[in-house]
């Protein structure tokens, strides 16, 4: 009977593979995203999947390696001049655009001269020019050169800011060949304008999008053919086809990691490594009087199991999280642990005025129906330890972030995700006083004093010095209570080699090889 | 019979009309903005989200939103897409609009022979271990939901057996598994009522009649009776499509299909208004429009609805 069926299947099996009519040498390699990129050219990139897509077609001046290392791209060096007012940077030579045409110095400045016309819908990226000098009479209208880069020759670009900008290296902006603009606003559909390692194909919309190996790459061929990320919104799917060998990776969402990690057949083929994403505990003292009192910050610091919930809610997908960095961040350095202490919590509020939880108004810790389960878990476990009564308030999604952002949501949980590979992303934008992001709304005048020093601080070491104060003086005032990291679970089939997940989640395809 | 159809199309496009005004204002109550989802994280600019609310017309009141809109629609145009920047709505649903209806049409055409042909064999042999075992089959086919008779086909026939592909579309081997789950309930549907109504129609005189003439079993059967309960069957044609059209939304998403009802999803997910209308729209089309479709067959069958809408 057993080779009956085994038979049969592949018998049908085959026949299918003639009916779809594969190129049986061919190497694809197949990854599922969850939805549809929402752009999908350099310019109005603006998120996740769009940007796991990009990356393998269009390329900055800096990147990082599989350790999370920076690592030259375009640019071969770059050095501050005048104080780190000015960046100096060396064109990588002989790269060629998927046009066919060499990259020049001037292409740099055409790029960034894209992103900032309004015209062109520019997107995430444009941020991160804001500061180069004559950014603002562009996006104003006023000029349509942006005076603050300079081609020196055809591979040194001379870039100089309002004030110092010393990560505008590691900023993550497209370089592209702006020639193919005169084929109007859909122009990456017809055209594919990078330097990375893969051209685009085609993009079916709620099927897939595909790009294939560019044989000019500069760091090499491709050895496979072509990437096709498949759009497949749901997990159990994209499990039976990883099953069936009809995907090679699979990002596994948070939906999905438990019955991944439980399963033994997945043991050796899961890829797992912590995201670059802080998530912590907001507590807005404006909002709620006795968060105003350290001692209750630090009583629902100490309150919190970390521990138990890595394991119970993120069920073990995750590291308990003690600082405002992740690791594989440039900055990072280990904090010392946060432990669960339910007597000295208890003993804490109970100084506070608070013995048992009594006196303490009722609060709501918000955020949005994914994290249903953890809300709950929290009002648990506040109820538990410190007698506080917390009532669970789900609300959509972007009504939610529009309401932290502007300082109207007393108690919740939230995460932030860097988008570039340097500690001071979280730091300055989560905890200066002066940043929308602060969503808890604390305010240090000696930590926004370092955040600032750091800003102009070109000597990487000493300015990780400068991380480490700040991030004390944050933890020390309990102004957050960090909670966890994320880790990102893949699954690879065993034949497909040289696949890097970091922190800032995969690498490239570029070195990718399958047997 | 004219005035008659005439009259069921002016019905049909009130009936769209309806809804298009209800979608809109649901589109506008819903909590949760499009310009904030599309920021996300970065909500909170007020003078970039004043920039976007502008450049998609979100800053007219509403009622001239509303205006601008159904003069769109009344010239065929659904308006831009809110999550892909700058494509018509048209676009963003292409084929996926033939889709979702073509998936359901398919299940039907399955269901309705196979479930008629059950119910009148059950009918048949009325209370035999025939009818007793097909019924059997028919109340698990009704009770267990299409996400788990999907999960264990794709297990059973995909994954162990590997005799059909697990999802996608684009070939005919990828319509067998998603045509087959979508019409496992309307066949135990159509059975059930089946049986009932052939049971009803063989108690009938004329049926007697028939058989005292001594006509054979199989023509009493194919030319007297069949017939006679294919009109109370026809009836709910129309209701078992508008379950199969729904029924996509979780079919098209387990099989990854990329058709109206995943384009629905991901378009509510992501506040994408103009899209979520359009595929509402186009869903209360196709439902109204197959019921249409029944009630004038209904009167080709039946003579007496003919007659009746004469008067």
């Amino acid at each position: 009977m057993g080779w009956i069926t085994r038979n049969t299947g592949l018998a049908v099996g085959l026949g299918l593979l003639c009916a779809a009519g594969a190129p049986a040498d061919a190497k694809s390699l197949r990854l599922n995203i969850t939805a549809d990129p929402s752009q999908m050219d350099p310019i109005t990139e603006s998120e996740l999947i769009a940007g796991d897509i990009i990356r393998n077609m269009y390329e900055d001046l800096a990147g990082i390696d599989k350790d999370g290392k920076i690592i030259p791209v375009l640019a071969t060096e770059w050095q501050a001049m005048d104080g780190g007012k000015t960046w100096r940077f060396k064109l990588r030579q002989g790269v060629k655009f998927h046009t066919g045409r060499e990259m020049k110095a001037a292409d740099v400045k055409r790029s960034f001269e894209a992103l900032l016309t309004p015209a062109l819908k520019p997107g995430a990226s444009q941020v991160y020019l804001k500061d180069v000098v004559g950014a603002q009479d562009m996006l104003d209208g006023k000029a349509t050169a942006l005076a603050g880069v300079k081609v020196v020759d055809d591979t040194t670009v001379d870039i100089t800011f309002n004030k110092p900008d010393v990560l505008f290296p590691i900023y993550p902006v497209r370089i592209f060949d702006a020639d193919v603009l005169s084929h109007g606003a859909d122009w990456f559909l017809k055209e594919s304008a990078g330097t990375g390692p893969f051209q685009f194909v085609d993009w079916k919309r709620g099927s897939e999008v595909r790009v294939k190996a560019f044989p000019g790459y500069w760091g090499g061929a491709p050895k496979i053919d072509e990437v096709v990320f498949l759009v497949v919104p749901n997990i159990e799917t994209s499990l039976s086809l990883y099953e069936t060998k009809g995907l090679d990776l699979v990002e596994v969402p948070p939906s999905g990691t438990r019955a991944v990690l439980k399963d033994p057949r997945y043991e050796n083929q899961t890829l797992r490594v912590p995201a670059a994403q802080i998530n912590y505990l907001g507590m807005n003292q404006n909002l709620y009087a006795p968060f105003k009192d350290k001692r209750v910050r630090e009583a629902i610091n100490l309150a919190i199991d970390r521990d138990g919930f890595v394991k119970g809610i993120l069920g073990g997908a995750g590291l308990p999280l003690y600082g405002s960095i992740t690791p594989g961040v440039a900055g990072y350095a280990p904090v010392p642990k946060i432990p669960y202490d339910p007597e000295r919590a208890k003993q804490l509020l109970a100084e506070a005025g608070f013995p048992g939880g009594k006196g303490l108004p009722p609060i709501d810790i918000q955020a949005t129906a994914v994290q249903k389960d953890d809300l709950a878990a929290f009002a648990d476990q506040f109820k538990k330890v410190l007698g506080m009564d917390v009532n669970v308030k789900v609300v959509e999604r972007a009504t939610h972030i529009k309401q932290m952002n502007a300082g109207e949501v007393a108690f919740f949980p939230w995460g932030w995700t860097a988008d570039y590979p340097d500690a001071l992303y979280f730091l300055s934008q989560l905890w200066d006083s002066r940043s929308p992001y602060n969503r808890v709304r604390w305010k240090n005048a000696d930590y926004d004093k370092l955040i600032d020093q750091a800003q102009g601080e070109p000597n990487a070491e000493a300015r990780y010095k400068i991380y480490a104060q700040a991030e004390k003086i944050i933890l020390d005032d309990v102004g957050m209570a960090p909670l966890y990291i994320r880790t990102q679970i893949w699954l690879k089939q065993p034949n497909v080699k040289n696949v890097y997940l970091t922190p800032f989640r995969m690498l490239p395809y570029a070195k990718v090889e399958m047997e | 019979m004219l005035t008659y159809v005439a009259r069921r199309f002016a019905e049909l496009v009130f009936v769209l009309v309806a809804v298009l005004i209800l979608a809109f204002a649901a589109s506008r109550l819903m909590p949760g903005d499009p310009i904030g989802a599309m920021l996300s994280d970065r909500s909170g600019d007020a003078a970039l989200e004043q920039r976007l609310r502008a450049e998609y017309g979100l800053d007219a009141p509403v009622l001239q939103q509303f205006w601008i809109y159904v003069r769109g629609v009344a010239r065929g145009e659904f308006g831009l897409s809110y999550r892909f920047v700058g494509v018509p709505v048209v676009e963003v649903l292409g084929d996926s609009l033939k889709i979702s209806p073509l998936l359901a049409l398919s299940a039907l055409t399955l269901a309705v022979p196979l479930g008629v042909a059950a119910g009148a064999l059950a009918a048949l042999r009325h209370n035999r271990w025939t009818d007793t075992s097909v019924m059997a089959v028919m109340i698990a086919g009704i009770s267990v939901p299409n996400f788990a008779s999907a999960a264990f086909l794709v297990y059973l026939l995909a994954i162990r057996l590997g005799a059909l592909p697990v999802a996608g579309w684009g070939t005919l081997q990828q319509t067998v598994l998603p045509v087959i789950v979508l019409a496992l309930q309307p066949t135990a549907y159509i059975a059930r009522l089946a049986r009932t109504f052939m049971l009803e129609v063989l108690a009938q005189d004329y049926i007697r009649t028939a058989r005292a003439k001594g006509m054979r079993e199989r023509i009493v059967i194919l030319r007297h009776a069949l017939p006679n309960i294919l009109v109370p069957l026809l009836t709910t044609i129309g209701i078992i499509f508008g379950t199969l059209l729904t029924s996509t939304f979780v079919v098209e998403t387990i099989f990854n299909i990329p058709g109206l009802g995943r384009q629905a999803i991901q378009a509510i997910f992501a506040r994408d208004y103009p899209v979520t209308i359009a595929v509402i729209l186009l869903f209360t089309f196709f439902y109204a429009g197959i019921n249409l479709l029944v009630d004038l067959l209904y009167g080709v069958i039946d003579p007496r609805i003919r007659l009746e809408a004469r008067r």
